[in-house]
Protein backbone atom coordinates (compact mmCIF):
# COMPACT_ATOMS: atom_id res chain seq x y z
CA UNK A 1 0.00 0.00 0.00
CA UNK A 2 2.69 2.12 1.05
CA UNK A 3 4.29 1.52 -2.29
CA UNK A 4 1.43 2.78 -4.43
CA UNK A 5 0.89 5.71 -2.71
CA UNK A 6 4.71 7.10 -2.45
CA UNK A 7 5.29 6.11 -6.23
CA UNK A 8 4.36 9.07 -8.50
CA UNK A 9 3.62 6.92 -11.79
CA UNK A 10 4.20 10.06 -13.78
CA UNK A 11 7.85 10.56 -12.79
CA UNK A 12 10.26 8.22 -14.18
CA UNK A 13 10.99 7.39 -10.66
CA UNK A 14 14.04 10.24 -10.64
CA UNK A 15 11.34 12.90 -8.78
CA UNK A 16 12.16 15.89 -11.19
CA UNK A 17 11.47 17.16 -14.54
CA UNK A 18 13.09 19.77 -16.87
CA UNK A 19 10.26 19.99 -19.26
CA UNK A 20 7.59 22.83 -18.34
CA UNK A 21 4.20 21.70 -16.64
CA UNK A 22 1.55 21.87 -18.94
CA UNK A 23 -1.47 22.47 -17.17
CA UNK A 24 -0.33 25.21 -15.70
CA UNK A 25 -3.37 27.63 -16.41
CA UNK A 26 -2.52 31.46 -17.28
CA UNK A 27 -3.59 33.35 -14.70
CA UNK A 28 -5.38 36.72 -16.01
CA UNK A 29 -4.34 39.70 -13.93
CA UNK A 30 -5.94 42.56 -14.25
CA UNK A 31 -6.29 46.69 -12.63
CA UNK A 32 -9.11 48.10 -12.45
CA UNK A 33 -8.90 52.27 -12.18
CA UNK A 34 -12.30 53.18 -10.95
CA UNK A 35 -13.90 53.04 -7.56
CA UNK A 36 -17.96 54.04 -6.57
CA UNK A 37 -17.36 56.22 -3.40
CA UNK A 38 -21.47 57.16 -3.84
CA UNK A 39 -22.64 60.25 -2.32
CA UNK A 40 -25.34 62.35 -4.22
CA UNK A 41 -25.44 65.62 -4.70
CA UNK A 42 -27.76 68.40 -5.79
CA UNK A 43 -28.56 71.83 -7.28
CA UNK A 44 -31.05 74.46 -7.28
CA UNK A 45 -31.06 78.08 -8.49
CA UNK A 46 -33.14 81.04 -7.57
CA UNK A 47 -33.77 84.30 -8.65
CA UNK A 48 -30.16 85.92 -7.20
CA UNK A 49 -28.56 82.35 -5.77
CA UNK A 50 -27.83 79.01 -6.09
CA UNK A 51 -27.37 76.09 -3.60
CA UNK A 52 -25.08 73.29 -4.03
CA UNK A 53 -25.72 70.35 -1.60
CA UNK A 54 -24.16 67.28 -1.11
CA UNK A 55 -24.20 64.61 1.46
CA UNK A 56 -20.80 63.70 3.00
CA UNK A 57 -20.47 60.27 3.29
CA UNK A 58 -17.93 58.37 1.34
CA UNK A 59 -18.32 54.44 0.73
CA UNK A 60 -16.68 51.66 -0.96
CA UNK A 61 -19.13 48.45 -1.82
CA UNK A 62 -20.45 48.19 1.89
CA UNK A 63 -17.63 49.86 3.88
CA UNK A 64 -17.82 53.99 5.03
CA UNK A 65 -14.68 55.30 4.41
CA UNK A 66 -15.45 58.41 6.46
CA UNK A 67 -18.07 60.25 7.61
CA UNK A 68 -17.40 63.79 6.39
CA UNK A 69 -15.42 63.94 3.11
CA UNK A 70 -16.91 66.94 1.23
CA UNK A 71 -18.22 66.84 -2.58
CA UNK A 72 -18.81 70.46 -3.04
CA UNK A 73 -15.98 72.87 -3.22
CA UNK A 74 -15.55 76.21 -3.69
CA UNK A 75 -13.82 77.53 -7.22
CA UNK A 76 -11.38 79.77 -7.78
CA UNK A 77 -10.57 80.89 -3.82
CA UNK A 78 -7.79 81.17 -1.60
CA UNK A 79 -6.69 77.51 -0.57
CA UNK A 80 -7.44 77.04 2.78
CA UNK A 81 -10.25 79.37 3.12
CA UNK A 82 -12.17 79.51 -0.83
CA UNK A 83 -12.02 83.20 0.33
CA UNK A 84 -12.87 85.29 -2.84
CA UNK A 85 -14.53 81.95 -4.34
CA UNK A 86 -17.03 82.75 -6.87
CA UNK A 87 -17.86 79.56 -8.16
CA UNK A 88 -19.03 76.31 -6.76
CA UNK A 89 -18.62 72.58 -8.18
CA UNK A 90 -20.16 69.25 -6.66
CA UNK A 91 -18.33 66.16 -7.78
CA UNK A 92 -19.84 62.72 -6.64
CA UNK A 93 -18.35 59.20 -8.33
CA UNK A 94 -14.87 58.47 -8.11
CA UNK A 95 -13.80 60.78 -5.26
CA UNK A 96 -10.05 60.90 -6.51
CA UNK A 97 -10.54 61.71 -9.91
CA UNK A 98 -13.28 64.26 -8.16
CA UNK A 99 -10.70 65.92 -6.44
CA UNK A 100 -8.26 66.55 -9.18
CA UNK A 101 -11.28 67.63 -11.52
CA UNK A 102 -11.50 70.34 -9.04
CA UNK A 103 -7.69 70.94 -8.39
CA UNK A 104 -7.33 71.10 -12.54
CA UNK A 105 -10.50 73.36 -12.65
CA UNK A 106 -9.38 75.67 -9.37
CA UNK A 107 -6.09 76.09 -11.45
CA UNK A 108 -8.21 77.10 -14.77
CA UNK A 109 -10.44 79.62 -12.83
CA UNK A 110 -7.23 80.98 -10.91
CA UNK A 111 -4.90 81.56 -13.87
CA UNK A 112 -7.66 82.98 -16.25
CA UNK A 113 -8.00 86.01 -13.25
CA UNK A 114 -3.70 86.34 -13.09
CA UNK A 115 -4.38 86.56 -16.94
CA UNK A 116 -7.08 88.59 -17.86
CA UNK A 117 -7.04 90.37 -14.70
CA UNK A 118 -10.57 90.17 -14.09
CA UNK A 119 -12.64 86.61 -12.71
CA UNK A 120 -13.70 84.01 -14.77
CA UNK A 121 -17.90 84.51 -15.79
CA UNK A 122 -19.67 80.88 -14.75
CA UNK A 123 -20.77 80.58 -18.54
CA UNK A 124 -17.04 80.53 -19.50
CA UNK A 125 -15.92 78.36 -16.46
CA UNK A 126 -18.81 76.10 -17.56
CA UNK A 127 -17.30 76.07 -21.17
CA UNK A 128 -13.90 74.83 -20.02
CA UNK A 129 -15.00 72.38 -17.68
CA UNK A 130 -16.66 70.43 -20.38
CA UNK A 131 -13.32 70.84 -22.38
CA UNK A 132 -11.47 69.55 -19.62
CA UNK A 133 -13.66 66.88 -19.17
CA UNK A 134 -13.67 65.94 -23.12
CA UNK A 135 -10.01 66.03 -22.82
CA UNK A 136 -10.01 62.69 -20.88
CA UNK A 137 -12.91 61.16 -23.43
CA UNK A 138 -11.16 57.91 -23.63
CA UNK A 139 -9.64 57.60 -19.96
CA UNK A 140 -12.80 59.98 -18.54
CA UNK A 141 -12.95 61.50 -14.80
CA UNK A 142 -15.35 59.25 -13.46
CA UNK A 143 -17.77 61.76 -12.02
CA UNK A 144 -21.34 63.22 -12.64
CA UNK A 145 -20.68 66.89 -11.74
CA UNK A 146 -22.61 70.38 -11.22
CA UNK A 147 -21.17 73.88 -11.60
CA UNK A 148 -23.21 76.93 -9.43
CA UNK A 149 -22.70 80.39 -9.79
CA UNK A 150 -24.09 83.25 -10.64
CA UNK A 151 -24.26 84.28 -14.32
CA UNK A 152 -23.78 87.90 -15.84
CA UNK A 153 -27.30 89.66 -14.70
CA UNK A 154 -26.21 88.41 -11.21
CA UNK A 155 -29.03 85.69 -11.63
CA UNK A 156 -28.66 81.98 -10.46
CA UNK A 157 -26.39 79.71 -12.94
CA UNK A 158 -26.48 75.78 -12.58
CA UNK A 159 -24.62 73.62 -15.24
CA UNK A 160 -25.07 69.45 -15.18
CA UNK A 161 -22.61 67.76 -16.66
CA UNK A 162 -22.17 63.58 -17.81
CA UNK A 163 -18.58 62.36 -17.61
CA UNK A 164 -17.41 63.49 -20.82
CA UNK A 165 -18.37 67.06 -20.43
CA UNK A 166 -22.02 66.98 -22.10
CA UNK A 167 -23.11 69.62 -20.46
CA UNK A 168 -26.54 71.94 -20.47
CA UNK A 169 -27.69 74.73 -18.03
CA UNK A 170 -30.87 73.80 -15.82
CA UNK A 171 -32.96 74.99 -12.96
CA UNK A 172 -32.52 72.35 -11.01
CA UNK A 173 -30.26 69.19 -11.15
CA UNK A 174 -29.89 65.82 -8.67
CA UNK A 175 -26.50 63.23 -9.20
CA UNK A 176 -25.08 60.42 -7.74
CA UNK A 177 -26.02 57.42 -6.21
CA UNK A 178 -29.60 58.35 -5.35
CA UNK A 179 -29.94 60.53 -8.06
CA UNK A 180 -32.54 58.44 -9.03
CA UNK A 181 -34.90 59.21 -5.88
CA UNK A 182 -34.03 62.80 -6.11
CA UNK A 183 -35.03 63.87 -9.76
CA UNK A 184 -38.66 63.41 -9.68
CA UNK A 185 -39.46 64.53 -6.45
CA UNK A 186 -37.34 67.78 -7.85
CA UNK A 187 -39.17 67.65 -10.90
CA UNK A 188 -42.11 67.58 -8.61
CA UNK A 189 -41.54 70.17 -6.54
CA UNK A 190 -39.34 72.48 -8.17
CA UNK A 191 -40.37 72.83 -11.73
CA UNK A 192 -44.11 71.70 -10.59
CA UNK A 193 -44.04 68.86 -13.36
CA UNK A 194 -47.50 67.12 -13.85
CA UNK A 195 -49.18 70.09 -11.62
CA UNK A 196 -52.20 71.53 -13.11
CA UNK A 197 -54.39 74.85 -12.12
CA UNK A 198 -57.49 73.75 -10.40
CA UNK A 199 -60.35 74.32 -12.56
CA UNK A 200 -58.76 76.43 -15.25
CA UNK A 201 -60.40 74.08 -18.05
CA UNK A 202 -62.16 71.44 -18.98
CA UNK A 203 -61.48 67.77 -18.54
CA UNK A 204 -57.58 66.89 -19.89
CA UNK A 205 -57.42 70.77 -20.87
CA UNK A 206 -56.15 72.10 -17.75
CA UNK A 207 -53.48 74.65 -17.64
CA UNK A 208 -50.18 73.54 -16.61
CA UNK A 209 -48.59 75.15 -13.04
CA UNK A 210 -45.36 77.45 -14.41
CA UNK A 211 -42.58 77.06 -12.14
CA UNK A 212 -40.90 80.43 -11.00
CA UNK A 213 -37.72 80.73 -9.08
CA UNK A 214 -38.21 79.91 -5.22
CA UNK A 215 -37.19 81.94 -2.42
CA UNK A 216 -33.90 80.75 -0.50
CA UNK A 217 -35.79 79.42 2.71
CA UNK A 218 -37.87 77.06 0.83
CA UNK A 219 -35.39 76.47 -1.62
CA UNK A 220 -32.94 75.37 1.62
CA UNK A 221 -35.53 73.41 3.14
CA UNK A 222 -36.91 71.04 -0.52
CA UNK A 223 -33.05 70.52 -0.09
CA UNK A 224 -33.27 68.48 3.37
CA UNK A 225 -35.96 67.27 2.33
CA UNK A 226 -34.75 65.74 -0.36
CA UNK A 227 -31.89 64.16 0.94
CA UNK A 228 -33.50 62.85 4.62
CA UNK A 229 -35.85 61.05 1.81
CA UNK A 230 -33.06 59.55 -0.13
CA UNK A 231 -30.84 58.44 3.47
CA UNK A 232 -33.90 56.44 4.44
CA UNK A 233 -34.09 54.65 0.95
CA UNK A 234 -30.27 54.30 0.13
CA UNK A 235 -27.68 52.44 1.82
CA UNK A 236 -24.99 54.88 -0.06
CA UNK A 237 -26.10 58.42 0.98
CA UNK A 238 -25.96 59.77 4.53
CA UNK A 239 -23.87 60.91 7.99
CA UNK A 240 -23.88 64.80 7.11
CA UNK A 241 -25.63 67.25 4.47
CA UNK A 242 -22.95 70.26 3.40
CA UNK A 243 -25.14 73.25 1.51
CA UNK A 244 -23.24 75.80 -0.03
CA UNK A 245 -25.28 79.29 -1.19
CA UNK A 246 -23.85 81.72 -3.32
CA UNK A 247 -24.99 84.83 -3.42
CA UNK A 248 -24.11 88.50 -4.39
CA UNK A 249 -22.30 88.65 -0.94
CA UNK A 250 -20.22 85.58 -1.47
CA UNK A 251 -20.93 81.87 0.08
CA UNK A 252 -22.50 80.76 2.55
CA UNK A 253 -21.91 76.76 3.82
CA UNK A 254 -24.35 74.95 5.99
CA UNK A 255 -24.09 71.59 7.47
CA UNK A 256 -27.00 69.82 8.64
CA UNK A 257 -26.52 66.40 10.09
CA UNK A 258 -28.17 63.37 8.65
CA UNK A 259 -28.44 59.96 9.67
CA UNK A 260 -25.59 57.76 10.38
CA UNK A 261 -27.33 54.46 9.53
CA UNK B 1 -30.69 40.11 -22.34
CA UNK B 2 -31.27 41.77 -19.37
CA UNK B 3 -33.45 40.95 -15.96
CA UNK B 4 -36.68 39.34 -16.68
CA UNK B 5 -38.65 42.24 -14.34
CA UNK B 6 -37.12 45.24 -16.85
CA UNK B 7 -38.27 43.31 -21.02
CA UNK B 8 -41.82 44.67 -20.34
CA UNK B 9 -41.72 47.75 -17.58
CA UNK B 10 -44.47 48.85 -15.36
CA UNK B 11 -44.87 50.50 -11.91
CA UNK B 12 -46.87 49.82 -9.05
CA UNK B 13 -47.81 51.72 -5.97
CA UNK B 14 -49.76 51.11 -2.47
CA UNK B 15 -49.91 53.68 0.18
CA UNK B 16 -51.87 53.97 3.38
CA UNK B 17 -54.18 57.22 4.54
CA UNK B 18 -56.72 57.97 7.52
CA UNK B 19 -59.17 55.42 6.93
CA UNK B 20 -58.83 54.76 3.57
CA UNK B 21 -56.04 53.17 1.21
CA UNK B 22 -54.48 54.05 -2.42
CA UNK B 23 -53.45 51.81 -4.92
CA UNK B 24 -52.25 52.94 -8.47
CA UNK B 25 -50.36 51.57 -11.34
CA UNK B 26 -49.36 52.99 -14.86
CA UNK B 27 -50.42 51.15 -18.66
CA UNK B 28 -47.61 51.09 -20.04
CA UNK B 29 -46.62 47.03 -21.98
CA UNK B 30 -43.12 47.29 -23.84
CA UNK B 31 -40.78 44.86 -25.65
CA UNK B 32 -37.67 46.37 -24.29
CA UNK B 33 -37.56 50.27 -25.83
CA UNK B 34 -40.60 49.17 -28.44
CA UNK B 35 -44.33 50.66 -26.43
CA UNK B 36 -46.81 47.49 -27.58
CA UNK B 37 -49.53 49.08 -25.62
CA UNK B 38 -50.75 51.75 -23.65
CA UNK B 39 -53.81 49.96 -21.93
CA UNK B 40 -52.23 47.34 -19.73
CA UNK B 41 -53.59 47.81 -16.34
CA UNK B 42 -51.52 45.84 -13.42
CA UNK B 43 -54.09 45.71 -10.73
CA UNK B 44 -56.68 43.10 -10.61
CA UNK B 45 -59.90 43.50 -7.89
CA UNK B 46 -60.35 40.29 -5.48
CA UNK B 47 -63.01 41.12 -3.63
CA UNK B 48 -64.76 44.48 -2.58
CA UNK B 49 -61.74 46.81 -1.50
CA UNK B 50 -58.92 44.08 -1.75
CA UNK B 51 -56.70 44.79 -4.47
CA UNK B 52 -53.93 43.61 -6.07
CA UNK B 53 -51.24 44.75 -8.02
CA UNK B 54 -48.57 43.14 -10.10
CA UNK B 55 -45.17 44.40 -12.00
CA UNK B 56 -42.72 42.45 -13.73
CA UNK B 57 -42.82 39.93 -16.74
CA UNK B 58 -45.98 40.66 -18.52
CA UNK B 59 -47.07 36.90 -19.19
CA UNK B 60 -46.31 36.55 -15.64
CA UNK B 61 -48.89 39.16 -14.85
CA UNK B 62 -50.89 37.61 -16.09
CA UNK B 63 -50.46 33.88 -15.40
CA UNK B 64 -50.62 35.01 -11.72
CA UNK B 65 -53.60 37.32 -11.67
CA UNK B 66 -55.11 34.04 -13.24
CA UNK B 67 -54.23 31.83 -10.97
CA UNK B 68 -54.84 34.14 -8.08
CA UNK B 69 -58.38 34.61 -9.82
CA UNK B 70 -58.80 30.85 -9.69
CA UNK B 71 -57.75 30.33 -6.26
CA UNK B 72 -59.81 33.46 -4.39
CA UNK B 73 -62.45 32.10 -6.32
CA UNK B 74 -62.26 28.41 -4.78
CA UNK B 75 -61.66 30.15 -1.23
CA UNK B 76 -65.01 31.95 -1.63
CA UNK B 77 -66.60 29.14 -3.00
CA UNK B 78 -65.81 27.02 0.43
CA UNK B 79 -66.10 29.75 3.00
CA UNK B 80 -68.93 31.56 1.34
CA UNK B 81 -67.30 34.86 2.72
CA UNK B 82 -65.26 37.57 0.33
CA UNK B 83 -61.63 36.80 1.44
CA UNK B 84 -59.53 39.41 3.92
CA UNK B 85 -56.22 41.48 1.83
CA UNK B 86 -54.10 39.61 5.01
CA UNK B 87 -55.68 36.16 3.96
CA UNK B 88 -54.81 37.28 0.61
CA UNK B 89 -51.56 38.20 1.12
CA UNK B 90 -50.49 34.65 2.68
CA UNK B 91 -52.02 33.03 -0.31
CA UNK B 92 -49.98 35.25 -2.29
CA UNK B 93 -46.71 34.37 -0.45
CA UNK B 94 -47.62 30.68 -0.15
CA UNK B 95 -48.43 30.55 -3.62
CA UNK B 96 -45.19 32.11 -4.63
CA UNK B 97 -43.15 29.98 -2.41
CA UNK B 98 -43.74 27.21 -3.94
CA UNK B 99 -42.38 27.97 -7.38
CA UNK B 100 -38.88 28.84 -4.80
CA UNK B 101 -36.44 27.17 -7.58
CA UNK B 102 -38.32 28.70 -10.83
CA UNK B 103 -39.96 31.65 -10.07
CA UNK B 104 -42.99 33.99 -11.24
CA UNK B 105 -41.18 36.65 -12.38
CA UNK B 106 -43.43 39.35 -10.51
CA UNK B 107 -43.18 41.52 -7.70
CA UNK B 108 -46.77 42.01 -6.23
CA UNK B 109 -48.03 44.91 -4.02
CA UNK B 110 -51.49 44.51 -1.93
CA UNK B 111 -53.61 46.85 -0.94
CA UNK B 112 -57.30 46.99 0.89
CA UNK B 113 -59.81 47.74 3.75
CA UNK B 114 -60.19 44.55 6.17
CA UNK B 115 -63.84 43.87 6.11
CA UNK B 116 -64.26 42.79 9.98
CA UNK B 117 -61.65 45.37 11.73
CA UNK B 118 -62.38 47.92 9.13
CA UNK B 119 -57.95 49.27 9.27
CA UNK B 120 -55.96 49.85 6.10
CA UNK B 121 -53.93 47.32 4.72
CA UNK B 122 -51.11 47.26 2.36
CA UNK B 123 -48.24 44.91 1.79
CA UNK B 124 -45.72 43.87 -0.67
CA UNK B 125 -43.61 41.03 -1.73
CA UNK B 126 -40.28 39.86 -3.78
CA UNK B 127 -40.83 37.52 -6.33
CA UNK B 128 -40.56 34.43 -4.30
CA UNK B 129 -42.72 35.27 -1.63
CA UNK B 130 -41.29 37.47 1.24
CA UNK B 131 -43.96 39.57 2.62
CA UNK B 132 -42.98 43.30 2.88
CA UNK B 133 -45.61 44.96 5.82
CA UNK B 134 -45.36 48.68 5.20
CA UNK B 135 -47.50 50.91 7.46
CA UNK B 136 -46.63 53.85 4.96
CA UNK B 137 -46.42 53.03 1.27
CA UNK B 138 -45.00 49.85 -1.14
CA UNK B 139 -43.49 50.26 -4.24
CA UNK B 140 -42.60 48.03 -7.13
CA UNK B 141 -41.91 48.01 -11.02
CA UNK B 142 -39.12 49.43 -13.10
CA UNK B 143 -40.01 52.85 -11.81
CA UNK B 144 -39.41 51.62 -7.77
CA UNK B 145 -36.11 53.70 -7.59
CA UNK B 146 -38.07 56.78 -8.43
CA UNK B 147 -41.27 55.59 -6.50
CA UNK B 148 -39.09 55.75 -3.15
CA UNK B 149 -37.74 59.03 -4.20
CA UNK B 150 -40.85 60.82 -4.44
CA UNK B 151 -43.26 58.81 -1.60
CA UNK B 152 -40.71 59.53 0.72
CA UNK B 153 -40.64 63.12 -0.14
CA UNK B 154 -44.97 63.33 -0.32
CA UNK B 155 -46.19 60.94 1.89
CA UNK B 156 -47.34 61.80 4.97
CA UNK B 157 -49.54 60.21 7.89
CA UNK B 158 -53.08 60.25 8.20
CA UNK B 159 -53.95 61.63 4.76
CA UNK B 160 -57.53 62.20 3.69
CA UNK B 161 -58.97 60.11 0.56
CA UNK B 162 -58.54 63.42 -1.52
CA UNK B 163 -55.25 63.98 -0.25
CA UNK B 164 -54.19 60.34 -0.75
CA UNK B 165 -55.27 60.37 -4.40
CA UNK B 166 -53.56 63.63 -4.82
CA UNK B 167 -50.56 62.23 -3.43
CA UNK B 168 -50.11 58.85 -4.94
CA UNK B 169 -50.92 60.23 -7.97
CA UNK B 170 -48.45 62.84 -8.18
CA UNK B 171 -45.76 60.56 -6.47
CA UNK B 172 -46.72 57.76 -9.58
CA UNK B 173 -46.45 60.69 -12.68
CA UNK B 174 -43.90 62.15 -11.46
CA UNK B 175 -41.49 58.78 -11.30
CA UNK B 176 -43.22 57.17 -14.53
CA UNK B 177 -41.82 59.68 -16.00
CA UNK B 178 -38.15 59.39 -15.05
CA UNK B 179 -38.35 55.93 -15.99
CA UNK B 180 -38.22 55.03 -19.80
CA UNK B 181 -39.99 51.69 -19.45
CA UNK B 182 -43.22 53.15 -17.34
CA UNK B 183 -45.97 55.56 -17.67
CA UNK B 184 -48.26 55.92 -21.19
CA UNK B 185 -51.42 56.83 -18.41
CA UNK B 186 -51.84 55.60 -15.15
CA UNK B 187 -54.34 54.14 -12.91
CA UNK B 188 -55.91 55.12 -9.19
CA UNK B 189 -57.88 53.45 -7.02
CA UNK B 190 -58.73 55.24 -3.68
CA UNK B 191 -60.75 52.27 -1.09
CA UNK B 192 -62.18 53.45 1.65
CA UNK B 193 -64.86 51.30 4.03
CA UNK B 194 -67.60 50.74 1.65
CA UNK B 195 -66.80 52.92 -0.87
CA UNK B 196 -64.02 52.37 -3.91
CA UNK B 197 -62.98 55.23 -6.26
CA UNK B 198 -61.27 54.57 -9.72
CA UNK B 199 -59.59 57.27 -11.72
CA UNK B 200 -58.11 57.28 -15.01
CA UNK B 201 -54.65 59.86 -15.05
CA UNK B 202 -53.92 60.79 -19.04
CA UNK B 203 -50.03 61.83 -17.65
CA UNK B 204 -47.14 61.92 -20.50
CA UNK B 205 -47.94 60.03 -23.48
CA UNK B 206 -44.07 59.49 -24.23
Amino acid sequence: MASIIGHNPHSNSIGYSFSQPTNAGNKEHSFYPYTDNGGSVLGITGKDFAVLAGDTRSTSGYNINSRYVPKVFKIGGDQETGEGAHILLSVVGFAADGLALKERLDAVVKMYKYQHGKPMSVRACAQRLSTILYGKRFFPYYVQAILAGLDEEGKGALYGYDPVGSYEREQCRAAGAASSLIMPFLDNQVNLKNQYIPGSGEGHALEAKKPEPMPRDTVEQVVRDAFTSAVERHIEVGDGLQMLIITADGIEEIYHPLKKD
Amino acid sequence: MSSPFDINGGACVAMVGKDCVAIACDLRLGMQALTVSNNFPKIFNFAPGTYLGLTGLATDVSTVSDLFRYKVNMYRLREERHIAPQTLANLVSSSLYERRFGPYFVSPVIAGINNTTGKPFICGFDSIGCIDFAKDFIVSGTASDQLFGTCEGLWEPDLSPENLFETISQALLSAVDRDALSGWGAQVYIIEKDKVTQRLLKGRQD
